[in-house]
């Protein structure tokens, strides 16, 4: 919990709140944050912060000595009176008459402070370790990226404040696929407890110039009329980086799509996904008077009526 | 920090009882207690001796978190496990039916 945060406003109540307002904010939260629930990374912090608050202001005692000393109130001794402490506390130190440090002592009895979330709250009975939770966090990639493969830094939220972790994506992730880092989950509680897993949840991101199908790319084509009319070969950019040369039959229309097998998304398990190139027929906006004139013989030699079938 | 990829293993190792035990660091007595209440499973071999997959560490994790979270009794704890355990393999389905792998 960041020390700024405060006990009241982490459960969302007023100072004044009765224990059934307070338990019932605490339940909703507990529901919403639960490592098993909420796959988020920042959840566990979250809720193992609310936890703690709970713990505290659940029990009218530990509440009024809150109230009174604010998050420091384990280190103080019971008998203290909240004005004097606040007096010693801005004055910088409390000494006792006889020069004991009671931040010292008390301190290191009540080191350990609290316990984590799954310790406090509820049993209260001292457990083992518990083991963390699996996590879950989306990330972003480009269709470059998939075909590629790459490298990518993400800040994650932690106990010990954001951890920057740097993650090689393997190329041939698609929409959907899940990226483990074993031991980058969630921390559990209590000494020695293993850390569960963290998953990156791969979102392809789109891009105008292709479809994507799971493995199945598709790019449009664009070809002159004189090309589609009589054939050609040309020269197509792949993605992932590359050039393909493509032969396109003569009498080829729009919508016809052929297939580059093999030249989709990587597969590193298995069959890697096709690229179809959709042929789509570009005419010149502006014709020169040449180019018109040969439009127009072309029109008088053509009866052929497209709208018509046969 | 470069963290490496790492891959499910199917099929993995089981645990004896006692190895189970110590590797959730859990009471053998618990463990049986889990069991018997149906919140782990393991596979029984001809002898009766019961074998924990790997996979079950995380799911006695889970139990205790559960437990320990929420307060619940252990039948609840099962009810619990079983919805969060429904609700992953739909996201899954999901997720593969978008990816369309």
């Amino acid at each position: 919990m960041s020390d700024s945060e405060d006990f009241y406003q982490l459960l969302g109540v007023s100072r004044t709140a009765g224990q059934d307002e307070i338990q019932k904010a605490y339940r909703k939260l507990a529901r919403k944050y639960h490592p098993d629930i909420n796959k988020d990374p920042g959840a566990e912090e979250k809720f193992k912060a609310v936890s703690e608050a709970y713990d505290v202001l659940s029990e009218p005692e530990k509440r009024k000595r809150y109230d009174a000393f604010g998050k420091d109130f384990r280190q103080v001794p019971p008998d203290m009176d909240p004005e004097t402490y606040a007096r010693a506390k801005s004055g910088g130190g409390f000494q006792s008459a006889e020069g004991v440090n009671f931040e010292d002592l008390f301190g290191g009895m009540f080191g350990g402070g609290f316990q984590g979330g799954f310790q406090g709250g509820f049993g209260r009975q001292p457990r083992g370790p518990i083991p963390g939770a699996d996590q879950e966090a989306g990330v972003e990639i480009s269709l470059d990226e998939a075909f590629r493969g790459g490298r990518r830094s993400f800040t994650l939220d932690g106990p010990e404040g954001s951890r920057t972790v740097d993650v090689n994506i393997p190329a041939g992730v698609i929409n959907g696929k899940r990226i483990r880092l074993a031991g980058q989950g969630g921390y559990g509680s209590g000494e020695g407890a293993p850390r569960g897993d963290l998953y990156l949840v791969v979102h392809l991101l789109h891009d105008k110039r292709y479809q994507v199908e799971g493995r199945d790319v598709t790019v449009d084509l664009p070809l002159l009329p004189s090309e589609a009319a009589l054939g050609a070969t040309v020269a197509m950019d792949l993605p992932g980086g590359g050039e393909a040369k493509l032969k396109i039959a003569a009498g080829t229309s729009s919508g016809r799509k052929l297939r580059l097998r093999g030249r989709g998304i990587p597969n590193s398990r298995g069959n890697p996904g096709d690229l179809y190139a959709a042929v789509k027929i570009v005419v010149p906006k502006d014709l020169t008077d040449a180019q018109r004139k040969l439009y127009e013989e072309l029109a008088a030699a053509t009866d052929e009526n497209p709208r018509r079938p046969g | 920090m470069t963290y490496a990829l790492v891959r499910r293993r199917p099929g993995a190792a089981q645990l004896d009882l006692p190895t189970f035990a110590h590797a959730t660091g859990l009471h053998p007595e618990l463990v049986r207690r889990f069991t018997v209440l149906g919140l782990l499973e393991p596979v029984e071999d001809a002898r009766g001796e019961w074998w924990y997959p790997v996979a079950q560490v995380s799911a006695a994790a889970r139990i205790q978190r559960l437990r320990a979270g929420f307060s619940l009794n252990y039948a609840a704890v099962g009810l619990v496990a079983d919805l969060l355990d429904r609700i992953a393999d739909l996201e899954a389905d999901l997720r593969s039916r978008r990816s369309g792998d």
